[in-house]
């Protein structure tokens, strides 16, 4: 019984730092379910819910066409990203390649601020004409999703013990074979991971979208983002909109989490 | 056979950065030598290094910078409190529904930071907010956007958002500590705090390090909370360096002078991070 009452002070902190963290997704999800006046008085709970501002996001707002667009450019970025940094993690894993120092470079990259970048890749867009494209967006967010994913997967590949593609390489594989038969399947966990972690990010940059898509090309965050111009009269479709973009992150994040640390160490949190 | 073998593998990879990463970047710094304008993109003139010249007599600039200064400072120190704090309560074996109460409260790292900054303008807001309606109703009044509280209002959102990163990566430090030698301090009758004060917090200084300035680095570029609410005001009291270098590119068409502030802010967090690195290792 003692040992219980010792108990109730870290548990009490943590049901606080819970309400803090709920409260907001609540509130905004609380909103997006009221009519127009009772948002202009949050603490009068007499209100009767209504799918409104739900129904007009969903059948008469361009969400839909952002959410798609949204959609698309991480899938486009996170395909890139696997095909390219599974190949190069393999090689800073097994072969030590380009040293410490390569991978640190390549790390660098991930930590540029997107300001540095921005100006030439808007130069670049607009002298390739890919401005209001998903290109441009892809092509920017490959800059934080490349580095992420090839570092993430050294961490798992160097888990990986070596005796797997000694042994495919005796039963006649070839180098080549040997990774991407043998090896790749064992990380598959790892490329799930990567995979899932890039395409977070790449959903919910709003700096490089807003600059260089337009109407057509809009992400869901650059939606986001239009609705309080509107001087708060769109708070409802506002929150409708916000629980669509945050919804499916939050899902994913649950499957995520566990790997997360693994990934992100690349080796550099273990020592 | 070996070597070439390698070097395929990583040979993507490399195209992929310097064509994505190292061209943008030689780019932005011939553009910052020029006095390029997004009016007049055909009518660049070569000026050399007057750009960066003029921002040592550049107000807006080094307020902008200083506002960054301290909205990172502010908001990492408090992650990297309260992160702390909540690994070690999450550490404990015998806390009740320690999975639970991870994965929720790891979940604001993972939402796209316009929503955060709209939700919080919506909480926040003197009419509509239920935040401050709260707050009133226990007799406080707070104005969370005026010119002296709005910048610590956006670190307050920062830490919101962030501090589960911190929590994220400092729990899997503890996790990883060996148990040793605390069941050696608890047998030779150390307290719990002398415990933490004498081994977890020398262990766990790796981990601390690497999560302090890759949150700083992240920190530094925030922008989407300024957007969302403040648009750098009132005056130039929330004006942070990414948002300005947004501003004078994109809203006042002056790219070069945008690419040579860059080149200054990517020159600043360099000497930040070496320092803050090799000061935090000796120490």
């Amino acid at each position: 019984m003692r040992k219980f009452y010792r108990e109730l002070p870290p548990l009490a902190l943590l049901l606080v730092a819970l309400v803090v963290v709920i409260f907001p997704y609540v509130w905004t999800l609380l909103t997006s379910l009221k009519p127009e006046a009772a948002i202009n008085r949050p603490l009068d709970w007499n209100f009767t819910p209504t799918l409104a501002h739900w129904q007009r996001v969903l059948l008469e707002s361009n969400i839909p066409l952002q959410v798609r667009n949204s959609a698309l450019v991480g899938l486009f970025t996170v395909g890139i990203a696997l095909l390219l940094g599974a190949p190069a993690a393999y090689a800073f894993s097994r072969f030590r390649a380009g040293g410490s120092s390569l991978r640190f470079i390549i790390l660098a990259a991930q930590m540029l601020p997107p300001a540095v970048l921005i100006v030439p890749f808007f130069l670049i867009m607009y002298n390739l004409k890919l401005l209001d494209s998903i290109w441009a967006v892809v092509a920017t967010h490959l800059t934080f999703a490349l580095p992420l994913v090839t570092w993430f997967l050294i961490g798992f590949l160097d888990d990986v013990p070596r005796d797997l593609e000694e042994q495919a390489m005796i039963d006649g594989c070839t180098q080549w074979q040997a990774f991407y038969k043998v090896i790749l399947p064992t990380i598959r966990p790892g490329l799930g991971a990567a995979a899932l972690f890039a395409f977070i990010l790449s959903w919910n940059d709003l700096f490089y979208a807003l600059l260089l898509t337009g109407k057509e090309s809009a992400t869901l965050p650059v939606g986001i983002a239009g609705f309080w111009t509107f001087r708060g009269i769109e708070m409802g479709q506002m929150s409708a909109a916000i629980i669509l973009a945050i919804l499916p992150v939050t899902i994913a994040s649950f499957f995520v989490q566990k790997y997360l640390v693994r990934g992100l160490g690349g080796g550099a949190l273990k020592g | 056979m070996h070597i070439a073998f390698r070097y395929r593998l990583l040979l993507p990879l490399i195209t992929a950065l310097l064509l994505i990463v190292g061209y943008p970047l030689g780019f932005s710094f011939w553009v910052s030598l020029q006095d390029y304008r997004l009016t007049a993109i055909e009518g660049a003139t070569w000026i050399g290094i007057e750009h960066y010249i003029a921002l040592l007599r550049n107000n807006s600039f080094w307020t902008a910078l200083r506002n960054t200064l301290v909205f990172v400072a502010t908001a990492v120190s408090l992650e990297l409190l309260l992160g702390l704090s909540l690994a070690m309560l999450l550490h404990r074996r015998t806390t009740l529904g320690r999975n639970f109460f991870r994965s929720i409260l790891l979940t604001p790292m993972f939402i796209t930071p316009i929503a955060v900054g709209l939700m919080f303008r919506f909480l926040l807001n003197s009419q509509l907010g239920v935040i401050t309606k709260l707050t009133e109703a226990i007799g406080l009044r707070i104005d969370w956007f005026s010119a002296q509280n709005a910048l610590l209002t956006l670190a307050l959102i920062d830490v919101w958002q962030w501090t589960p990163f911190m929590l994220l990566l400092l729990l899997a430090g503890l996790e990883a500590l060996p148990e040793e030698p605390f069941e050696a301090a608890r047998v030779d009758g150390a307290s719990a705090w002398q415990s933490f004060w004498h081994l977890t917090l020398p262990m766990l200084r790796p981990t601390l390090l690497a999560a302090i300035v890759i949150r700083m680095l992240d920190a530094f570029k925030v922008y989407e909370y300024v957007y969302a609410i403040t648009r750098g005001g009132p005056g130039e009291s929330t004006e942070t360096i990414q948002y300005h270098i947004y501003r004078v590119g994109f809203l006042y068409y002056r790219l070069g002078e945008a690419s040579a502030m860059a080149y200054v802010l990517i020159a600043v967090i360099l000497v930040l991070v070496v320092t803050l690195f090799y000061s935090l290792r000796r120490a």
